[in-house]
């Protein structure tokens, strides 16, 4: 067998490690890679390393930002007194996306998901519990995903959460279960907001 | 309902078939390893869109080649009035190697009722192939039950996952409790169904059985659960609280509806511990035949049954009387070994990939 080139195989084994791209995948790439202007590559390579430099989790809500607070932490037209929970920053603009919801985020960054050995320790949720303090916040609207991941993650929610008194809703089950928030469409998206019920 | 018509290209041991079977009865006969089961195996495909023999599509399509498919037609009388419907399923081999199955057409009224030696499990095999059976007479009656027994499945790994991961952590019930909850609320929902689904066959059961085993003996079937009769979520969440420190210690969960069980009895005797081997062959096709008339009323048209060697190690008597059973059912085929004397079925011969008709 012959083997590739160092700097080839360096390519491939570092694609491999992108979700959703196995071997065959990474080769493919590599070798499309190859046959590119070098300008275009380089820019490739340029955005990947200045998305790791420029763009940092906001350090109220973890979004991702290229300015701490991120725009929507700092829009004072924003109401401080609904907060709502998703998974990842993508949820999170697929929110945005309905156009329906006015008050502000906070990203958890992942979900309980026992089986990848994610707890309630790996995500932002002390960071929720010191935001929820402040006492700004008057109902917090659970939005992680309707999979049995984002659901046991607001039930977790939903019950710590239940010392501080506030309303504490979940959006509504009219979402396909089992998928995806980003994947939703918009209008799905803002009935099952519209439709959220009290839990807990 | 009944297949009108079904054309086979490639699969199994066949190139290419084409048959038009007859409503009622059709016998397939033929000596061993000629093809009826995969024939058999193919018309459910056919209906169902899935083998009843095995969950790897690649096995399907005729060794060597690149694609393979299953056409035909599916009539049905409602009101008086026939209508058709043009079914096609393909199987595809991808770029990637793996099989993709693709279906066009298939109303959402077809079933199929698949009975194969592998059914004598459910009266005499472990507790896994009764729950398999009743998930999937539940899964025809309610739409929405497999869908609940993936979510169930999904969750039950995840729980025993921290119950592996985290058991001598004191974080434990607070790590658990997102996970109990939804298992008790989609493990009483796949309770319920089930119970729903025995209730349903067991008049049935008892009929079938009498018709078949002509009086005498009677067969009873009930659901067997640690939760007695509870039918609330709080129950099993109370249950898996007692189960806890057991729970902890073995790293699994111990109670909910993948612990449960189907009780099968003849005459008051356990039918697995005590029944003769003619006996449990029976009481297995007595269960899928009772299946008929609630998934009837279910879908609105009766399935097709898919018999495969339904009538061997019955002695000649009870092989009578389930033919004469099967004389009322809208459309029946029946493979076996030896030719039977029925009346008025259609015969075809199945010899070395073709069809003949007899
Ligand atoms: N994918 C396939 N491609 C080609 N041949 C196959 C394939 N799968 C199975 N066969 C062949 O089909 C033959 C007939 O199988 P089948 O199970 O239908 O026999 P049968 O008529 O039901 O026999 P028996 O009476 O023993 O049950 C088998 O011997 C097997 O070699
Ligand atoms: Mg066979
Ligand atoms: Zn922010």
């Amino acid at each position: 067998m012959a083997y590739y080139p160092e700097p080839v195989a360096r390519l491939i084994e570092a694609l491999q490690r992108l979700p959703g791209v196995g071997p065959k995948t990474a080769q493919r790439m590599t070798f499309f890679l190859l046959k590119r202007p070098v300008e275009e590559v380089r820019e490739l390579a340029e955005s990947l390393v200045a998305v790791k430099e420029r763009i940092v989790y906001c350090g109220t809500c973890f979004n991702v930002t290229d300015q701490d607070p991120c725009r929507l932490c700092a829009d004072p037209a924003r109401d401080a007194r609904v907060l709502c929970v998703v998974e990842e920053p993508n949820d999170l603009l697929a929110m945005e996306r309905t156009g329906e919801f006015r008050g502000r985020y906070h990203v958890l960054l992942g979900a309980l998901s026992p089986l990848d050995g994610i707890g309630p320790d790996d995500l932002k949720v002390r960071e929720l519990l010191l935001r929820l303090e402040q006492g700004e916040t008057a109902e917090v609207i659970l939005a992680t995903n309707p999979n049995v991941e984002g659901e046991a993650t607001a039930l977790y929610l939903a019950k710590l959460l239940r010392p501080l008194g506030l309303r504490v809703t979940r959006i509504a089950r009219g979402l396909p279960v089992g998928g995806d928030l980003e994947y939703a469409d918009q209008v799905t998206l803002s009935k099952a907001l519209e439709g959220r019920r009290e839990i807990g | 309902m009944r297949i009108a018509w079904v054309q086979l290209s490639e699969v199994r041991s066949y190139r290419t078939l084409e048959l038009h079977p007859q409503a009622r009865l059709n016998v397939l006969v033929g000596p061993n390893a000629q093809g009826k089961t995969n024939l058999l195996e193919a018309l459910g495909f056919l209906v169902t869109g899935r083998s009843f023999r095995t969950s790897r599509i690649g096995e399907i399509p005729r060794w060597g080649v690149e694609a393979a498919s299953i056409t035909g037609e599916l009539a049905r009388r409602a009101s008086g009035v026939e209508s058709r419907r043009s079914v096609r399923r393909a199987l595809l081999r991808g770029g990637d190697g793996i099989w993709q199955a693709t279906g066009e057409g298939a109303p959402e009224w077809a079933r199929a009722i698949a009975f194969g030696w592998q059914d004598v499990e459910i009266v005499n095999g472990a507790p896994g192939a009764r729950r398999g059976f009743i998930d999937g007479i539940a899964a025809r009656l309610y739409p929405t039950h497999a869908a609940t027994l993936v979510r169930y499945r999904q969750v039950l790994a995840r729980r025993n996952r921290i119950l592996q991961a985290h058991r001598r952590e004191p974080g434990l019930d607070a790590r658990l409790e997102p996970w109990s909850e939804q298992l008790a609320t989609s493990g009483m929902e796949l309770i319920a169904r089930r119970r729903r689904a025995v209730a349903a066959l067991q008049t049935e059961l008892a009929r079938v059985w009498s018709a078949l085993a002509a009086g005498h003996s009677k067969v009873e079937i009930r659901y067997r659960t640690a939760l007695g009769e509870a039918a609330e979520p709080r129950a099993l969440l109370e249950a898996l609280a007692r189960a806890r420190h057991h729970e902890a210690r073995l790293g699994q969960t111990l109670v909910g509806p993948h612990r449960d069980d189907l009780a099968l009895e003849i005459d008051g005797a356990d039918a697995r511990t005590f029944g003769s081997r003619g006996q449990q062959r029976l009481v297995a096709l007595a269960l899928r035949l009772a299946e008929v008339l609630p998934v009837t009323e279910a879908a609105g048209t009766a399935p097709v049954l898919l018999l495969d060697d339904a009538l061997s190690e019955l002695d000649p008597r009870v092989r009578e009387l389930v033919l004469r059973e099967l004389g009322a059912a809208e459309q029946v085929f029946l493979t076996t070994p030896e030719p039977l004397g029925a009346a008025g079925a259609a015969v075809f011969d199945v010899n070395g990939g073709g069809i003949f008709a007899a």
